[in-house]
């Protein structure tokens, strides 16, 4: 089948996400799946079909997610209300909305470039209830720890003032 | 008019410390948040207000709470359950929220309680956790009731705070998306913009009724 010439083909929008937590790896297969859930879910199939949603493109923890124009607002939501994949807790922020994914990709260049450059804290630290934790991931004041040994490894989000140095 | 999320809960109840969360906040679009069981402060222009909820009380100890945390600043918020309770709580003085109208009885919340909280400046409270982590029958059964509560905010516009309920700063979610999520129970954007200014109205000590001129 002949691709379409471009006056017939449908007019896509280009939402931009940011996945959080810091250093979540995406499966786009995955990741479509919790999305079409959602908008299932929110929406129903009628208006999922409308929608039709995709996951065109990850890079690292932007994601990119293709939609109908015009139902960027009904995504948008069904975004917000993704909270989940495989058991993984996560959070998608919208950054930005555009038509072509050349301007999005534009868009992360800028995101990186704005991204504080502190130096990263000492790898072991102390919570206040002198919990000892180790850190996994910084990004400026936000740190990212788990608590030291084998057992309830639960990630913690804390900040480099709630950490003492051990 | 800060812009407050009025329910959180910071480390240890959840996984995310409070400065972690006036962090996040501050990138999603608040001024100010509502940390239950956290002392009140400010963190990086965030303003952290102290809050406490009672659930699962009877009358008596309601009152006997509210004496402990009277003048302290603290905001407190109730979690519905009967209508005869619901009513009894909303004039205390000192009650600031009623909390879960959605997981209470079908008739908790009826016009005889709407309009003892617009009298007493109660605020109810619209827990969006369930518009985002429900699904199902869940998520339609609270569309319903918060739908159900709004057209008697219409009638006798008593406060109305929304609250993420956040245990993690995964569940925190911007103000944008919260205008959207609020979409969905008939809420517009001028709603939004003052249930999330709510918290700073009803904390706000009452004008005195005689203003002595000249």
């Amino acid at each position: 089948m002949s691709p379409r010439p471009p006056t017939l083909r449908e007019n896509r929008r280009y939402i931009l996400v940011r996945v959080e937590p810091a250093g979540t790896v995406v499966d786009q297969k995955e990741l479509y799946y919790a999305i079409a859930d959602a908008v299932t879910s929110l929406w129903g199939d009628a208006a999922g079909g409308v929608i039709m949603q995709a996951v065109v493109a990850a890079e690292e923890e932007y994601v990119m997610i293709r939609c109908l124009r015009g139902t960027e607002r009904e995504l948008a939501i069904a975004l917000s209300t993704v909270t989940s994949w495989r058991d993984t807790r996560l959070a998608l922020r919208i950054l930005a909305a555009s038509g072509t994914i050349e301007s999005l990709r534009e868009r992360i260049r800028k995101q990186k470039e704005q991204a504080p450059g502190d130096p990263s804290p000492e790898p072991e630290g102390r919570l206040s209830d002198k919990r000892e934790v180790l850190v996994t991931h910084c990004n400026g004041q936000k740190v990212d720890v788990i608590e030291k040994g084998f057992k309830n490894a639960h990630r913690l989000f804390v900040t480099r003032s709630d950490l003492e140095n051990s | 008019m800060k812009i407050t999320d009025a329910a959180v809960y910071p480390y240890p109840c959840g996984d995310t410390t409070v400065r972690r969360f006036a962090l996040e906040a501050k990138a999603l679009g608040f001024d100010s948040i509502v940390a239950m069981d956290t002392p009140a402060g400010s963190f990086d222009g965030v303003e952290v207000f102290s809050g406490i909820v009672i659930q699962d009380a009877l009358v008596k100890d309601v009152i006997n709470r509210l004496k402990r945390v009277r003048d302290t600043g603290t905001v407190v918020s109730v979690c519905a359950r009967d209508n005869g309770f619901n009513r009894a709580v909303i004039g205390l003085k000192g009650i600031h929220v009623l909390r879960a109208i959605h997981a209470a009885d079908k008739t908790a919340f009826d016009h005889v309680t709407a309009k003892m909280a617009a009298d007493n400046g109660v605020a109810i409270d619209i827990d969006l956790s369930v518009l985002i982590a429900g699904r199902g029958a869940a998520r339609q059964r609270a569309i319903h009731r918060f739908r159900d509560m709004l057209t008697f905010e219409r009638r006798f516009e008593f406060p109305v705070t929304l609250s993420s309920h956040a245990r993690s700063y995964l569940d925190l979610r911007a103000v944008r998306e919260i205008t959207g999520l609020c979409s969905l129970i008939g809420i517009d954007d001028t709603g939004v913009e003052k249930a999330l200014g709510s918290i700073g109205r009803i904390t706000a000590p009452p004008e005195p009724a005689v203003r002595v001129v000249s």
